[in-house]
């Protein structure tokens, strides 16, 4: 049975080559819309750890006290990184800014104006509003400073990118089904002379059927590969382009088990739609 | 074998192909059906292995009623008769043995039993060596001969044969008639659609003529014409 295949396949080599080809590219655009989502959620994230909170602490609070704070912040929930600056830890910062004109900080040697303060990162800009709320109620805490607005657009983008990908990926992904679905439909009408003179020398419809199915899950498979292959390849150009010309923009570095993820979806797709698309194509020329 | 009770079919809802036909056919007997192009031979021809349906009246093949046939009974009982079309119908990609082994294929039929059946029928049609050729490689009397063993290879009960000397020079229709007989000698009936005038007058077999979809003339060991 798969050696028949294997021949059917060659005999049929150029329609077999166009069909994984088309198969290959249809699931190339699929390939290149889950890489972009890729990117698009790492970008936010990447935005998203730079929204920092600073909350302001008592001058004259003891060590111990702010030490207790610290703890309490660290075990409040969306909380990911707590990171407390002392006063003499936030002069030493001050002094960096502005080395070159050092003697305007000389006098402030001996006793820091400056107040100790925290530094938080939560789990994701929606927490910000919940976190600096739990902050303000903390007794050795004056202020709390954040980017408000910034926090509130950055989660409105965070559910809309989140939406955009996923709808993004549906619209290639049902346009991919399309395109691989009709290529099979054409390639198997095209033999539709075939099938009818099987079934006229006594073919039952599953012994017709079944290398077509093996076909079709072969060329799901070769297209998907090929889609991993284009997808690949390219993202690796462009992101090597990005960052030779803005080499601040966060791009993904593909690993393998992205990769490898991104082959399952589409050999899943692949072979599913080619499995679907082969057997609903030879049905419609069995009535014979 | 093959019964027909008032037969008739209407393609498309308009084209009159058969008109009341009814015949019988016993089993071993060797039939010519006859008549001018467009008169019905090949519609007759279809009824028997259910490519085509009738619209009217009834036809009875090998103790089946056609009509009452399950689709999914229909490709075991294409199995027990032999056909070679009009057009040949070979397989363009596979070569004269795979469209030959093919039939056998299809019943599921052991490697071995294959590959000494096909040799003989390959043998028999005097195309054994040309077994790689493909279709396309082949002269129509060639097709022709391998649509021949295909339909042997099987040893139906009943062999039915649409023009299978279409546009052949003598000799060669000669040899392939001669196929036919020997079929049926065999024991195989043998339905055969042609306008091969001299051979049925050379043959002297039963003669059933078609005129318009009527059957006209039904005659034991006829000529073309009466
Ligand atoms: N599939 C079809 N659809 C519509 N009309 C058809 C079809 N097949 C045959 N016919 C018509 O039915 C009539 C009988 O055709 P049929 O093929 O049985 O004739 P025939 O005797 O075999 O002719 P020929 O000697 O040319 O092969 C013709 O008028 C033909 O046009
Ligand atoms: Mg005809």
């Amino acid at each position: 049975m798969f050696s028949q295949t294997f021949r059917s396949l060659w005999r049929n080599k150029l329609s077999s080559f166009l069909s994984s080809l088309t198969t290959g590219f249809a699931l190339f655009l699929l390939g290149t819309s889950f890489l972009v989502s890729i990117n698009l959620g790492y970008m936010y994230q990447m935005a998203e750890s730079q929204m920092e909170i600073q909350a302001y602490m008592n001058k004259e609070a003891s060590d111990a006290e702010l030490a207790a704070a610290v703890t309490q912040i660290r075990d409040m929930p969306g909380v990911s990184e707590v990171k407390f600056v002392s006063k003499e830890a936030a002069l030493e910062e001050l002094k960096d800014m502005f080395k070159d004109k050092a003697s305007v900080l000389d006098s402030l040697e001996e006793d820091s104006p400056l107040p100790p303060s925290v530094r938080v990162n939560t789990t994701g800009a929606e927490q910000i509003p919940v976190v600096v709320e739990a902050l303000k109620s903390i007794d050795v805490i004056n202020d709390v400073i954040y980017q408000e607005e910034v926090s509130e657009r950055l989660a409105q983008i965070g559910k809309a990118v989140q939406y955009l990908s996923l709808g993004g990926m549906l619209i290639v992904g049902i346009v991919a089904v399309m395109v691989i679905a009709n290529s099979i439909r054409l390639a198997i009408d095209a033999r539709r002379q075939e099938i009818g003179i099987m079934k006229l020398v006594g073919a039952t419809d599953g012994f017709v059927l079944m290398p077509f199915l093996l076909e079709g899950v072969f060329l799901g498979l070769l297209g998907s590969a090929l889609g991993t292959g284009f997808a690949v390849g390219v993202y690796n150009w462009v992101a090597g382009k990005i960052a030779e010309f803005i080499p601040f923009m966060p791009i993904v570095g593909l690993e393998t088990q992205s990769i490898q993820e991104m082959f399952g979806i589409m050999a899943l797709t692949g072979v599913i739609v080619g499995l679907t698309g082969s057997a609903f194509s030879v049905r419609r020329h069995l009535r014979v | 074998m093959i019964s027909f009770r008032n037969v008739s079919k209407v393609y498309n809802g308009s084209v009159k192909a058969l008109n009341g036909v009814s015949l019988h056919i016993d089993k071993g007997e060797f039939v010519f059906a006859v008549g001018a192009s467009g008169a019905g031979k090949s519609t007759l021809i279809k009824m028997i292995y259910r490519e085509e349906t009738p619209s009217g009246g009834q036809v009875f093949v090998l103790g089946k009623d056609l009509a009452k046939m399950r689709r999914r009974e229909v490709p075991y009982f294409r199995r027990r008769i032999g056909v070679v079309f009009q057009d040949f119908k070979l397989l363009e990609h596979k070569n004269a043995w795979e469209n030959v082994s093919f039939a056998l294929e299809v019943t599921g039929t052991s490697r071995r039993e294959i590959n000494r059946r096909v040799s003989q029928a390959l043998n028999l049609v005097g195309l054994l060596d040309r077994r790689e050729a493909f279709p396309n490689e082949l002269s129509g009397g060639e097709q022709q001969r391998i649509a021949i063993a295909r339909a042997l290879v099987r040893n139906p009960d009943i062999l039915l044969a649409d023009e299978p000397t279409g546009n052949l020079d003598p000799k060669t229709s000669m040899e392939i008639f001669s196929l036919l007989e020997r079929a049926n000698l065999y024991g195989t009936t043998v339905v055969v659609a042609t306008h091969a005038q001299d051979i049925v007058n050379n043959l002297r077999k039963r003669v059933v003529e078609l005129r318009d979809g009527t059957l006209v003339r039904d005659e034991r060991r006829g000529a073309y014409s009466c």
